[in-house]
């Protein structure tokens, strides 16, 4: 549990009562780009620029190939504007000084340093945080490496681990979600730039959080990274994912995926602050979240948990997603989704039972203000052998403002008479005595929201590490902005 | 956006339907609700049948009441399926819905339920339920509780459950000496009970011993 006293909470709400978009701002590096379009070519050219073995490529250009045959589904609560895939650049990277291969350009240090991402071991904080900085399409650095090595943790950008441990990659690479898996997912597996690699060896616990940070600066690309975390057995490791990207008037593509092994007995818990740019007040530009998460409990006692906090993108479309395969094994969802404006948001979780005995729980909390659309879609299915599964769902959406929508879309599938599951859903909206007692005490209205939506958040951001529940209380603040009054 | 229109949210979740899945007997009933006006409606589902009930509700006047109420008990290969749209047009109307259900044999059940609360359909108040037990291997249940949720004054919520019968309460039955057939029936009447309809607890109570 997080404690916080009300002396940081007011400091809290001081600082961001006039929030606005703070990462909102252009890096100006030198990049080398691909041009424009997707084809064969494109890939081919990706795939040599990262110089990658031939095995990689094949798996990309089959990728291509499926995704050639399908199409982009329509079923979401979402109002998707066309995407035209040949308008977009694949691949955007810094440009690398020669003469100082090992240092990172002082300029990408300073725009991570204004995100608040420390690049420098000794800045981090209290020596707790391993970061991954992916910037554009290609990984800048990855601290604490050598710590991590002394036991034999690996933790690296995706192309250096394809490069430095391709059996360990090409083991697990797509066996949780196939390059023909969904549309989004066959186009990143086509294209994908970089991302991060994990690997925690049997029985170790990852001594420090490990934390990827993505970063879309360029102006007409598209982001499209790959995380693929092994946690092997016994092991344990809390992996937090953070995301921004500069305010522009046309809307930009992020299609990640996310795949996550845990072996027996392993711990595996990932926490996302997703705050891409969400697009100005008439829902003009922002982020394009279009991503597919998914992990396996494979062996028996796995333990998987997600938490999120959604608060930017013009449109997240996700769901993050594990599959209980070994036995007693058990998994959880935890999300906060907060749209404003003209966001929309389309995301919630699959749990699917396989294996005896599992469990899973899901807490989701919507909040929906100005004119946006929230929904939450679940499923949870139990296979018939999946004796004794159990699952909880609760999804709570809280409305704020009469032109916006809340919508719960579950799917409850059962084929086993031994498993158990509950779903249970609530909307409702802030009441005016909730806010009439706050005024009362001298609290504004906006101060107020912010103040009943942290609290309706709690269960959920209590769940976060340290750094993210902060920054996640502050983003919530900030996300509301002009929701009220 | 496209408020309003009855899009089906599950395809990519769900399987495509094969054409068994087509029910015959099916009825396709709607029903518009005036202000003022009170619709109360059961559907009883009894073993043997196989049933497919699609049903639409507009509410479209001010203090419009309606009240569902669904019990269905499979045992053998029934094919049952809800569609049940709850439509608040209008602001200022309450709707209930509660349906329970019992699946054995190698029976399916579909519970496909969605409510929706028009913009500036205000002070609704709008609630549904779906309740399954499961007594069999083969049996199989779905169920898809659904808000869309157009407007912020209201009170919605919905719950959905699948399980057993509770084995705790079974061993309390028969450590009093109650046999185990009928601590079963006793326990599925208690469970159905809220969607009886009066004057028909015998025959749904026939209708329990039977499976």
């Amino acid at each position: 549990m997080y404690p916080m006293d009300r002396n940081d909470e007011n400091t809290i709400i001081q600082e961001f009562t006039s929030g606005e978009y703070k990462e909102g701002f252009v890096t100006d590096v030198e990049q080398e780009f691909v041009p424009k379009g997707l084809n064969e070519d494109i890939i081919r050219t990706i795939s040599r620029l990262k110089e990658e073995p031939d095995w990689l490529l094949e798996f990309r250009l089959d990728a291509f190939r499926k995704w050639q045959g399908m199409e982009m589904p329509t079923w979401p609560h979402l109002d998707l504007p066309a995407i035209d895939f040949q308008d977009i650049i694949y691949y955007a990277a810094p440009k690398k000084d020669k003469d100082r291969p090992k240092e990172i350009d002082p300029k990408l240090a300073e725009t991570f340093e204004k995100l608040g991402i420390p690049l420098k071991e000794r800045d981090v904080l209290a020596g707790v945080v391993a970061v991954d900085a992916v910037f554009d399409s290609v990984s800048v650095t990855t601290t604490f490496r050598k710590t991590l090595a002394e036991k034999g943790i690996i933790f690296c950008s995706f192309s250096e681990a394809v490069k430095e441990h391709p059996d360990l990659v090409r083991k697990y690479l797509a066996t949780v979600v196939p390059s023909g898996d969904n549309y989004f997912a066959a186009l990143n597996s086509a294209v994908f730039s970089d991302g991060s690699f994990c690997y925690i060896p049997k029985g170790v616990r990852c001594p420090m959080d490990l934390s990827s940070y993505f970063r879309i600066n360029a102006r007409g690309t598209g982001q499209f990274e790959r995380t693929l975390i092994v946690a092997d057995e016994g092991s344990y490791v809390s992996y937090m994912e953070g995301c921004t990207a500069p305010m522009r008037d046309e809307q930009q593509l992020h299609a990640a995926v996310v795949e996550i092994i845990v072996e027996k007995d392993a711990d595996v818990k990932y926490s996302t602050v997703q705050n891409w740019y969400p697009g100005d007040a008439d829902g003009k530009g922002g982020i394009l979240n279009l991503v597919t998460k998914r992990g396996i409990c494979k062996g028996s006692g796995a333990h998987l948990s997600w938490t999120q906090v959604e608060t930017g993108s013009a449109i997240t479309w996700k769901y993050p997603s594990t599959i209980l395969k070994g036995d007693n094994s058990a998994s959880e969802f935890y999300s906060v989704a907060v749209t404003n404006n003209y966001q929309q948001a389309d995301t919630g979780t699959k749990m699917v039972h396989i294996g005896r005995n599992t469990k899973s729980r899901i807490v989701s909390k919507g909040i929906s203000a100005g004119r946006s659309q929230n929904s939450y879609r679940g499923l949870v299915r139990m296979n018939a052998g999946a004796q004794n599964a159990r699952n909880y769902s609760q999804c709570d959406s809280l409305l704020i403002g009469s032109r916006c929508g809340a919508h719960t879309f579950p799917v409850i599938r059962s084929d086993n008479p031994t498993a158990v599951v509950e779903h249970e859903a609530t909307t409702s909206k802030i009441s005016e005595d909730q806010l009439f007692y706050c005024n009362q005490r001298g609290i504004g209205p906006e101060e107020a929201v912010g103040l009943i939506v942290n609290g309706y958040a709690r269960e959920v951001l209590s769940r976060l590490p340290m750094e993210f529940a902060v920054e996640a209380q502050k983003l919530l603040q900030v996300s509301l902005e002009g929701s009220v009054g | 956006m496209g408020y309003g229109n009855y899009r089906d949210p599950f395809v990519g979740l769900r399987p495509p339907q094969d054409d068994k899945s087509v029910i015959p007997g099916g009825a396709k009933e709607s029903y518009t609700v005036q202000a003022g006006e009170k619709l109360d409606l059961t559907f009883v589902v009894l073993p043997g049948e196989s049933r497919d009930i699609d049903v639409a509700i507009d509410l479209v006047g001010e203090g419009a009441e309606v009240t569902l109420k669904g019990l269905y008990l499979c045992g053998g290969d029934e094919r049952v399926r809800f569609r049940i749209l709850m439509h608040h047009r209008s602001g200022g109307c309450v709707s209930h819905q509660l349906f329970n259900g019992i699946a054995g044999g190698s029976s399916r059940v579909t519970f496909d339920g969605r409510i929706i609360v028009a913009p500036d359909a205000q002070q609704t108040e709008a609630y549904q339920e779906n309740h399954n037990i499961l007594f069999s291997d083969q049996a199989h249940v779905e169920t898809t509780p659904q808000l869309e949720i157009y407007a912020d004054d209201v009170k919605c919520s919905h719950g959905a459950t699948t399980g057993r019968l509770d084995e705790d309460a079974l061993f309390y039955m028969r450590t009093r000496g109650v046999p185990v057939q009928e601590a079963r029936v006793l326990q599925m009447l208690s469970f159905l009970s809220p969607v009886i309809p009066a004057g028909r607890e015998e025959e749904v109570e026939r209708a329990i011993r039977s499976l």
